[in-house]
């Protein structure tokens, strides 16, 4: 997962990788996913979410296309 | 699902590189917890098997105690207060977001666009983020395919 200027700088960084564009957040977005999905780490009873529990999470920042799929 | 003897072997890890700013070995956390080396191999394995930590191909060290990694990257995560200013590493930028929000205070991090190699910084401060160029974040692979190659992911 990169950072990236544009979303032209995202295509021609596709391009070069010969990659399908795939998923892109905002700054905003990827801050309420990295906060959600790591702030528990170091808790003693930090656990995985369950497949259901991260497409819930995906949905609730509104990630709902198949590519936040994890099945 | 691991075993109550590598979660603890985990959080202890995690206790241990964040005290001490860097990524503990296998025989470093063994002398922490008083067992040995090939207890603590053993539930490294077992906790990379369940995807809570990616280990080193040759030496069985850690690589990535998610979101922190091992090693240098391109994605520096700067913490704590000026008088006692702490550094990381992210393992991409949704880890290195994921470390200031871990270690539940503000931070940055310090990267650079991914195409053109632009400079550009990400703040978190009380919960607001900001990035200086503008800038997005691009997954390149879909959910199903992240464990695939973690490492290029």
């Amino acid at each position: 997962m990169l950072l990236f200027r544009s979303e032209e700088h995202i295509d021609r960084w596709c391009k070069a990788w010969r990659l399908t564009r795939g998923g892109v957040l905002s700054i905003d977005q990827a801050w309420k996913l990295a906060d959600a999905w790591y702030r528990e780490r170091m808790s003693p009873n930090w656990r995985r979410r369950t497949v259901d529990e991260a497409h819930e999470l995906f949905a609730s920042l509104g990630l709902t296309s198949d590519f936040w799929r994890f099945s | 699902m691991a075993s109550d003897f590598s979660n603890r072997v985990r959080l202890r890890l995690y206790e241990l590189f964040v005290e001490r700013g860097s990524c503990p070995s296998k025989a470093q956390v063994a002398a922490s917890l008083g067992c040995s080396v090939n207890e603590i191999a053993k539930a490294f394995d077992e906790l990379a098997a369940a995807h809570m930590l990616v280990l080193q191909p040759g030496s069985g060290e850690v690589l990535m105690a998610n979101p922190l990694s091992a090693v240098p990257t391109p994605f520096v995560v700067q913490t704590g207060a000026s008088h006692n200013p702490r550094s990381w590493y992210g393992n991409c930028i949704w880890d290195a977001l994921g470390v200031i929000a871990m270690l539940q205070g503000d931070g940055r991090v310090l990267s650079s666009c991914g195409c053109c190699g632009e400079s550009m910084t990400v703040s978190a401060r009380r919960g607001e983020v900001s990035c200086e160029p503008p800038g997005l974040v691009h997954f390149a692979l879909p959910a199903r395919h992240w464990w695939d190659d973690i490492v290029f992911n």
